[in-house]
Order: C-alpha cells, then sequence, then structure tokens
C-alpha cells in the first residue's frame, strides 16, 4: 500500500479509537459546565468554554501527532525526555504553589504541569531504550537503566510533592517492561516489594490512627534499637543466601535470596516510609482506611464523593440535577472528582458508558501495540495504554472510596489544558502508529 | 503478514492479553462495586446526600417569664432585642479592620473583642458570626440607616433575658447564660442545640425545662460553604416556654431585703402551713442585667468578689445555730420526758465542766430556772447541765435530725448544703479523736459542730408552728401558659418529714415558751410590732471575737391563730460584721409588723420613728435602712 492514498486516508485513521475520545471529551465538557451550576442555576464559572478551547487545541495537537511519522520521535526521545527533566527542576525553582505542590509553571494566566508531559516523555524513551538495546541482552541490564530512567523524574516530582503524579510513572514503566519481555522474576521482585510496602504503610497507619490498641509489630519498623538489630540481620541473612549460591549454585539459595531480597528492601521501604511521610499525606492514608475518623476534615472529600456516587442510582438525578455537586459538596469537581458529578447526575448507566469508552480505548490500544509495524510502536502504544489504564484506575477508585486521594486527572474528562493536551498527544501518538501499522512490511 | 508465526510475536501477544486482561480486570472489579454502590445502596447514599445538603437553625422560643405569687407583674421578661452577626466572607479584603472598628464604636464595645470571633479563613467562611447580643432596637437602626458602612454585617431578632427586679430576689431567680461545651455535653440528648441559652442558676435553672420551651427548626439547603441555595425553607415552628409563679410575694421580698439592709447574711419567710416560701433574701446580691458590663457588676468582677454575692445564703451556708438550737433542745428534753419542765437549775453564770469553766451569757446568773424560763431566757448553764447530764449527744443529734437539721429541705434551688449535726461515730471519723462530754456541752448551746442553714431552721420554727409537721419548702406556686394564663401545673403542699417524737402539748409548751422569749425574755427589747403576736427565739453565735457574733432571729407569727393559714415563719441570719447592732430580732419585727400592719419598710420605720420604739434615735445608733446590694451604676448609653 502506498502512502497518501487520500479515498483511504481516513478510513486508516482508528476511527473507533477516535469516536471513544470525542465521546469522553464532550462528557468531560457538559459535566465541567454542570459543575460550574450553582443550585439557582447560574453558571459561575467559565471552565466549560475554557475546557473547548483546550480540546480543540488538543485535538488539532491530535491531527499533527497523528500525521507525524512517530518513527521521528526514537531520534528525539532522548532530547525531549531532558528538556522535560530540565522542565521538572526548572519548576521546582521558578514554580508556582497550587494546593501544597510546586508542580505549576507559569505563563501569563495559563499555567502547565511539566509532570504531565514527563509522563509522555518517559514513555518515548523507555520505548526507545526497551526497542534499540531490548534485543539479545541481559535482561537484568536493560530493566536497571529503565528504572534509573523511570526514577529521575519521579524523584523530581517526588519533591514538588505530588506523590500521586510520581506514582503513574511506576506501572508505565511495569507495562512496558513486561510488554519488553524482561524477565517475570525480574519484575515480581518490585511488585512484590511495592505490595509489601504498601500493605506495611497502611496497616501501620491503620495501627496507628484507627486501631484501639496499636499492634506492637509496627515498633519493629519505628523503634530505633529494633531497627538497627533489623536491617543488619536482614542483610547477613541475604549474604548468607548470596554465598550459598556462589558456593554451591543450588537454585534453593538463589530463591533464598530472592525472598531475603524482598524482605530487606520492603523493610527498609516501610521503615522509611514511616518517618518521611508527612502528616497530610499519612491522614489521607488513614481516611483512606476509614473515613468516617474526620467526617469533616481530611475524610469530606471521600465521604461526600462517595455519596455523590451512591446517591445517582441506575439512571442518575439527570443532567444538572445533582444535589451534591450543585450545593458545592464535592470539592474539585471540574477536575479530580469529575466522574462524581458524572456518577451523580447520570448514575449507574453513565458509569457504563464511561467505563465502556475506556475500555475500549485501552483495547485499542492493545490492539494497536499488536499490530504496530515495529517494536517502538508496540512499547509506546503500551506505555498509553497503561498510563489511560492507571490513570482511570486511580481517579475513579478514588471517587468511589476504594483507593487512597491523589491529586490525579481522569484523562479527557477532567478539566484542565496539560492532561488533555497530553492525552490527546498520545492518542495522536496511538493514531500515527496505527496509520502506519503496514508500512515497509 | 502472518505475525503469529513469529515466535516473539507470539511471546507479546500473550503478554499484551495479560495487560489488558489486568487492567479490565480492575475495570469489572469497579463496575461490579459501582453496581453495588449505585443500584443495590443506593437508597442509603440518597438519605445521606439529602441528610447532608439541608441545614437546620433553630428558631428561638421564647423562654417563660417568671412571676411572683400576686401574678401582677412580671419579675423575668423577655426584651425584643437583637444579636448582630457578620459574615465574614462578605468583609471587604481591601480593608478587613474597617468593619470591625465601625460596628465596635455603634455597639461600644472594643474592635479586638470583634476581631476576634472573626476566623482565620474569613475570605470563604459564609457561617455568619455573632458578635454582640442583647443590641437595642435603636443600635440595629442606627446600623440600618447607614448599612452600607457595615458590609457582612446582619442582625436577628434575638429575645434578652430582664429582671424587673432584682437584687436579694436574684439569688431566688437566677440568670440565663449561653450554653458552654461542657453543659452540651451533658444535656445533649435533651434537645439543647449548640447556641442555647439555658438557666444557670435560681429558679432560671430549677425550671429551665418549664421555661424554655422547645425551639423550632428552619430547615434549608445550603452548601458547603453555608450559603443558602434554593427557596425551599421548611419551618418547624417554636413552642414557647410556660410561665412560671413562684410562691414568692415581691412586696414582702422588697420588705425583707430592706429590713435585713445592707447586712451580710439571708431571711427567709415561710408559710408553714404549706411550705410556701414568701421571700427570700440573702446578702450581698447582684443584678444579673448588668453582668456584661464593665463595673462593678460585671460577672467576672463579681465572680471574685471576696463577699460571695452569687452564694444563695438562705441555702447554701450553713452556720452554728446558737441559742436558736435551744427550740430542739427543748423538744428533745420534752420528748424523752428526760427532766420534769418544772425542775429548776440553778444558773450562777458559770459551770465547770471537767477542768474547763463554762459561762453563761449573763454573767450574773439567772438564778434558778425551769425549762420554760431557761427558753425565754436563753439560758446556757439550765441546757448545759440538763443536756451534758440528762441527754447527751446521741438523743440531742436524733432531735435535731428529726427536725431536718443536718439533711436537705429539697428546696428547688440548686446548691443547697446540708449542714452538720454531729454524732460521736462523726467526729471520730472525722476528727479521730473521740467525742467528749465538752462536745456535748457546745452542741447544748449550739455551737460547735453545729452548722445549719436558714431554710433548715424555718424548716424547724415550722414543725413547732405545725405541731411537727414539715412541708417541703417550694418556690414554685404554679405553671401558667403565657398569653391566657391558663394554669397549667399548680404545685400542692407536700408533706417533708413528720416528727412522731413528742406530745401535741409538747409543741404548746415550746410555742409558749417562745411567746415568752418576746414577751418577758431575750426578745424583750427587740421585737416591737403590735399588729401581730410574735413568738421566737435569739441567737448568738460565737465565732471567736470578743465584739461581734453571728445573729440569728427565728420567729412565727401569730402565736395563736384559728387560721393557720395566715401564720409565717421568719428567720433571719446576719453573718457577723463589724458594726453589730444585734439586728436579726429588729429586722424579723420589721418584717412581721410590715407583714400583718400592710405597711412597707419605709412606714414601719416611720412609725417606730414615731413610737421612739428602739433605745436611742441618735443617728449613730439608727440602724441603716437597707438598700440592696446593686453594684454602682455606669451610664448606660442609650
Amino acid at each position: 500500500m502506498k502512502r497518501n492514498d487520500s479515498p483511504t486516508t481516513f478510513l486508516r485513521l482508528d476511527i473507533v479509537l477516535i469516536l471513544c475520545v470525542l465521546g469522553l471529551i464532550a462528557l468531560g465538557i457538559a459535566f465541567i459546565y454542570s459543575s460550574g451550576m450553582t443550585s439557582e442555576g447560574i453558571q459561575v464559572s467559565e471552565e466549560w468554554i475554557r475546557q473547548i478551547i483546550w480540546s480543540a487545541g488538543g485535538l488539532g495537537l491530535m491531527t499533527a501527532f497523528a500525521f507525524i511519522d512517530y518513527g521521528r520521535w526514537k531520534n528525539w526521545s532522548i532530547a525531549i525526555y531532558l528538556g522535560t527533566l530540565a522542565l521538572l527542576v526548572l519548576v521546582l525553582v521558578i514554580g508556582k504553589y497550587i494546593r501544597g505542590a510546586k508542580a505549576w509553571l507559569g505563563f501569563g494566566r495559563i499555567g502547565i504541569q511539566p509532570s504531565e508531559f514527563a509522563k509522555l516523555s518517559l514513555i518515548l524513551l523507555l520505548a526507545w531504550w526497551f526497542d534499540e538495546r531490548g534485543r539479545g541482552q541481559d535482561t537484568l541490564q536493560i530493566w536497571l537503566v529503565a528504572a534509573g530512567i523511570t526514577a529521575l523524574p519521579i524523584l523530581l516530582i517526588l519533591i514538588q510533592p505530588d506523590l500521586g503524579t510520581a506514582f503513574v510513572f511506576i506501572p508505565i514503566l511495569m507495562a512496558m517492561a513486561f510488554a519488553a519481555g524482561i524477565d517475570w522474576r525480574i519484575l515480581l521482585f518490585p511488585i512484590a516489594v511495592g505490595t509489601l510496602v504498601v500493605v506495611g504503610v497502611l496497616g501501620y497507619a491503620w495501627s496507628e490512627y484507627i486501631a484501639v490498641t496499636p499492634a506492637g509489630f509496627f515498633l519493629l519498623f519505628t523503634e530505633k534499637s529494633l531497627v538497627r538489630i533489623s536491617i543488619p540481620s536482614l542483610f547477613g541473612l541475604c549474604l548468607l543466601a548470596g554465598g550459598g549460591w556462589l558456593l554451591f549454585k543450588k537454585k534453593i539459595y538463589l530463591a533464598l535470596l530472592y525472598i531475603f531480597g524482598t524482605a530487606s528492601v520492603s523493610y527498609i521501604g516501610i521503615a522509611g516510609a514511616t518517618r518521611l511521610l508527612k502528616g497530610y499525606q499519612m491522614m489521607r492514608l488513614v481516611i483512606f482506611l476509614d473515613p468516617q475518623i474526620d467526617p469533616r476534615g481530611a475524610g469530606w472529600h471521600i465521604i461526600q464523593s462517595v455519596t455523590a456516587v451512591g446517591s445517582g442510582g441506575v439512571l442518575g438525578k439527570g443532567f444538572l440535577q445533582g444535589t451534591q455537586s450543585h450545593y458545592r459538596y464535592l470539592p474539585e469537581q471540574s477536575t479530580d472528582f469529575i466522574f462524581s458529578i458524572l456518577a451523580e447526575e447520570t448514575g449507574f448507566l453513565g458509569s457504563l458508558i464511561v467505563f465502556g469508552l475506556f475500555s475500549i480505548i485501552i483495547f485499542r490500544s492493545l490492539y494497536i501495540a499488536y499490530t504496530a509495524q515495529d517494536r517502538f510502536g508496540t512499547y509506546i502504544a503500551v506505555g498509553i495504554a497503561a498510563m489511560i489504564g492507571f490513570h482511570v484506575i486511580q481517579n475513579i477508585g478514588m471517587a468511589i472510596g476504594v483507593m487512597p486521594i491523589t491529586g490525579i486527572p481522569l484523562f479527557f474528562l477532567s478539566y484542565g489544558g496539560s492532561s488533555l493536551w497530553m492525552a490527546l498527544m498520545s492518542v495522536g501518538i496511538l493514531l500515527s502508529i496505527h496509520y502506519r501499522r503496514y508500512r515497509n512490511r | 503478514m502472518s505475525q503469529t508465526e513469529d515466535p516473539s510475536n507470539r511471546g507479546i501477544r500473550i503478554r499484551l492479553i495479560i495487560l489488558g486482561g489486568i487492567i479490565l480486570g480492575v475495570f469489572l472489579g469497579f463496575t461490579l462495586y459501582l453496581f453495588n454502590l449505585q443500584v443495590v445502596e443506593n437508597l442509603i447514599w440518597e438519605g445521606r446526600a439529602e441528610a447532608v445538603s439541608r441545614r437546620s437553625e433553630p428558631l428561638l422560643a421564647q423562654r417563660g417569664m417568671i412571676w411572683d405569687r400576686n401574678a401582677d407583674n412580671p419579675l423575668a421578661i423577655n426584651l425584643d432585642s437583637y444579636a448582630i452577626r457578620i459574615i465574614p466572607a462578605e468583609i471587604p479584603p481591601s480593608n478587613p479592620d474597617e468593619v470591625s472598628r465601625r460596628l465596635a464604636s455603634v455597639l461600644g464595645m472594643d474592635a479586638s473583642e470583634i476581631r476576634v470571633k472573626i476566623p482565620g479563613n474569613w475570605h470563604n467562611s459564609w457561617k455568619p458570626v455573632e458578635v454582640a447580643d442583647g443590641v437595642p432596637y435603636k443600635t440595629v437602626v442606627s446600623i440600618a440607616e447607614s448599612v452600607e458602612r457595615y458590609p457582612g454585617v446582619e442582625w436577628t431578632g434575638k429575645p434578652y433575658r430582664w429582671y424587673n427586679n432584682v437584687g436579694s430576689i436574684s439569688h431566688v431567680l437566677g440568670y440565663v447564660g449561653n450554653i458552654t461545651v461542657e453543659e452540651l455535653q451533658i444535656l445533649y440528648n435533651r434537645g439543647y442545640a449548640n447556641t442555647a441559652s439555658l438557666g444557670k442558676s435560681g429558679i432560671e435553672k430549677a425550671f429551665d425545662g418549664i421555661l424554655r420551651g422547645k425551639d423550632g427548626v428552619l430547615y434549608r439547603t445550603v452548601d458547603v460553604k453555608g450559603r443558602h441555595q434554593g427557596d425551599d425553607v421548611e419551618i418547624i415552628p417554636p413552642e414557647n416556654g410556660l410561665d412560671v409563679v413562684l410562691t414568692i410575694d415581691r412586696h414582702i421580698q422588697e420588705l425583707a431585703e430592706k429590713a435585713l439592709g445592707p447586712r451580710k447574711g439571708a431571711l427567709v419567710v415561710l408559710k408553714p402551713s404549706t411550705g410556701e416560701i414568701l421571700a427570700m433574701v440573702s446578702y450581698p446580691s447582684f443584678d444579673p442585667n448588668r453582668f456584661n458590663q464593665p463595673g462593678t457588676g460585671n460577672f467576672n468582677t463579681l465572680s471574685l468578689n471576696p463577699d460571695f454575692p452569687f452564694l444563695n445564703r438562705a441555702v447554701q451556708s450553713s452556720y452554728a445555730p446558737a441559742s436558736t438550737f435551744k427550740i430542739i433542745m427543748s423538744a428533745a428534753l420534752l420528748g424523752e420526758q428526760a427532766v420534769d419542765p418544772e425542775m429548776t437549775v440553778d444558773c450562777r453564770g458559770v459551770m465547770t465542766l471537767g477542768n474547763r469553766q463554762f459561762w453563761c451569757w449573763k454573767h450574773s446568773g439567772h438564778g434558778p430556772v425551769n425549762l420554760k424560763k431557761a427558753l425565754e431566757q436563753s439560758c446556757n448553764i439550765y441546757f448545759g447541765t440538763v443536756g451534758v447530764e440528762y441527754l447527751g449527744i446521741d438523743a440531742i443529734s436524733k432531735y435535731a435530725k428529726s427536725f431536718g437539721l443536718g439533711s436537705l429541705t429539697g428546696i428547688e434551688l440548686d446548691g443547697e448544703v446540708e449542714g452538720i449535726v454531729p454524732t460521736k461515730s462523726w467526729k471520730e471519723e472525722l476528727y479521730h479523736t473521740p467525742w467528749t462530754p465538752g462536745d456535748t456541752l457546745n452542741s447544748c448551746i449550739g455551737q460547735g459542730f453545729l452548722a445549719v442553714t436558714p431554710i433548715q431552721m424555718a424548716n424547724a420554727v415550722a414543725a413547732i408552728v405545725n405541731g411537727g409537721i414539715i412541708y417541703k419548702p417550694r418556690l414554685l406556686k404554679e405553671v401558667r401558659r403565657p398569653g391566657m394564663n391558663v394554669v397549667v401545673e399548680k404545685t400542692e403542699p407536700e408533706v417533708l418529714r413528720v416528727i412522731d417524737l413528742l406530745e401535741p402539748e409538747d409543741y404548746d409548751f415550746i410555742r409558749e415558751a417562745m411567746r415568752g422569749v418576746i414577751t418577758e425574755g431575750t426578745g424583750e427589747w427587740a421585737v416591737y410590732t403590735k399588729s401581730v403576736e410574735v413568738a421566737g427565739k435569739t441567737g448568738t453565735g460565737e465565732i471567736g471575737f470578743d465584739d461581734r457574733w453571728h445573729d440569728w432571729f427565728v420567729a412565727f407569727g401569730p402565736y395563736k391563730t384559728d387560721n393557720p393559714d395566715e401564720q409565717v415563719v421568719v428567720v433571719t441570719m446576719i453573718e457577723a460584721s463589724d458594726s453589730y447592732d444585734w439586728w436579726a430580732p429588729k429586722a424579723t419585727d420589721i418584717v412581721f409588723e410590715g407583714i400583718f400592719g400592710h405597711k412597707t419598710y419605709e412606714e414601719v420605720i416611720e412609725e417606730w420613728r414615731r413610737r421612739r420604739v428602739w433605745w436611742s434615735w441618735d443617728d449613730k445608733d439608727l440602724p441603716k435602712p437597707g438598700e440592696p446590694y446593686i453594684p454602682e451604676p455606669d451610664e448606660v448609653d442609650e
């Protein structure tokens, strides 16, 4: 097939993907409009107009990215990555504090969030890395470099501090590494450590703030004298297992080393987290476990959001009829909690539609990854699918009370230029990969 | 294009399916969770959404008024007044202190007082903050006239409690105040809101449940910042409080208050046939209308006053009964038939018990005295001798307790004290020393450990008048529905205790002896009223000074009557003070003359002056007519 075959150009675009994205954007604008409405029916916010403008610009970007050969990003990926790192440093220096985090670069009245674009630049660089160096090399080394590439923006974003956004990079890395064929035993290690740390920190929060009698078990992580004993002994066990492997070359020692290593790193992670997490971050974990502990204060957001969603019912209260939202019980309804207002006003049916559209987008992304004509395209598509998927899980999970509160947006729906443009650029790249799937085959 | 044949492509396919499976699996889980939340549990959340978006505001009920027994002129009323509130978010951000300053000057407050009430996040705080209450209509008008100068300021009607009669009656009426956090914790389940006013003492506290009524509720929908949304207002109207009619007669109260005068102490006028209290005076007192004004009448200043103006000395303070206790002693001697009333003891002014000398108040001695004469003359030697030799402390305390001493009378006022009736075991438990005959001797003349409240003494005298029956002293006559004056509830006399240790003749004997106190005994030179035949008993309490004594007079009148309803008991107790003028019998005398001669205090004094009843009418000796304790007047801005 030839390129620029005009009658078929349009058909070669992924129409289903585009329609889903357009549908979500339209829903987003509608409910941003709704969120700005007071109970007297007065529109007090211009956000919906701005979102239309943002959308128009974003769709333009998407089109541009769709027609740019995604292969070109390969040579630029390192430069883009370094550029976003520079922006992340810059934002720490001259950024504006918004809601407690120095995450915004202001240009006049418009602000952008470099951390949003860092996600896409990371996907490009990781795709390049796995594609370029991914073949025939020791997978551990590839993995370590990829982890290092991911760690740099995470660290810079943690300094802002924006725990939620920083956390998004991890599933992107894991999904792309998995797709790139990194040994599952290597990937299992960070997953195991991560799970243990999360469970450990949640358990600590539960023990300290909710349980009637704190569990003595967690003294193991907080009591200095115990920490001083635990760390050397865990490392000793690792050394013993490692020595056994070197001496006897029996797999059992490798397995032991794996287990002890996981335990050691998790231990350090939990002990570190109990010291480093700020009071409000700890409180978010606590109220995630039990919102009723502070219903008027920190637990307010969760309770109000779940109330809004739950009161929506099967068909919802109707567009512009939500009480929770119009009486302003919901915080940040146009951004982080856009799903709550949507679920309140359109009910379970609306929620199903949103999940359906996102599912199709994920499906299409993975299909595009599968049909991509090269590995670079495959990895990019996987990274984008993981990014969108994780955002949806985290944001909606937060709105329905099954995930802790983090300020990350719901793509296409939430108000905000940076995330919308980044999402639409990602879709543009997906379209480009799809468009060129038969090239040179 | 057969990608499936490529082995690495096959691996990728499996991996993509796994990835997609994980993400879609979570999506599916969320969908099921949402199904449960929105479809299965929908009703629960709908209810919560309703509850959280409706906010209620109390509609204050009118507090019931308090009347005296004549019910013609209220003692406590509600003034139409206003509370000034500020909506902090409406304060202009450019000059936030300006409003507080202007408001302060028009309200006569300090600007800092207002500023501390405005929360730190005032920029987006839409919840009104009350900065002043009891603001008169005039002030509100002057604010309203130039409302543009007071952005964010609003006002609401908030009735203000006003006491038409203040002074000694304030001890009875008490006062109201805003509910405190601690009180709210306790009363939370009884329908008190955090904005409620409630009675803090006296009648206001005792009958708060009757007086306060039931606040109504105004429901309206508000947003998270407290701004009103929509017009769907729903009102549950308030139920106004009921009026309380007291047994107090405000004319007798005023008479008694003036008769006691500026002397620390208490005066109780009791109707023995029913237990109704006609007057209850305690000095010093206070003026609740001035609590919030600076000066000596300010609540905080009064709280620190060393004379304890908030102490209702009639019920909350106990004193040695001194010689008035000889009434109980006489009852014990007669009831136990310990001595023949005609048996005489020769009083030579002094007796010896162990190695201690014990003097009669009359050092020259009374000579031979029998029981009646001993009571009339208040002979210490007689009662000391027979008390120690024939009665003993067990019998004395038994009779004291049977007359209600040492136990609460159950009057409606809170903070009543029990006083002390000592017994052997009581002393051993408290002091770890055994009871001595000297202790008994002290008890015989109402000194030592004995401590009684004026209201208890009034009850004891009532028992003598009634022949052994004590009615529960009470202040509540009836409860009325305001406006229509429908009596909702009427309190009936309630027998508090019945003394079955004495024969009716014994009471006759004591009454006669108490009459003798006035006609030929210690009260001879203090009681001059001709309007009524008074019987009584003096008491002079040793408190360790040579020139001042606690001064008691307990009395009843008329001495003999066919109509018990007209009898009253008057108990006057005056704390030892610098200028001892043996005023208790004189105050009691004035009260009797006022009640039975239908005179005011001034008219009684006029007549006394005319009759030249007292020893001397030199200005030096003339007791100053009492003024109720009203703190220094302060100029009130009108």
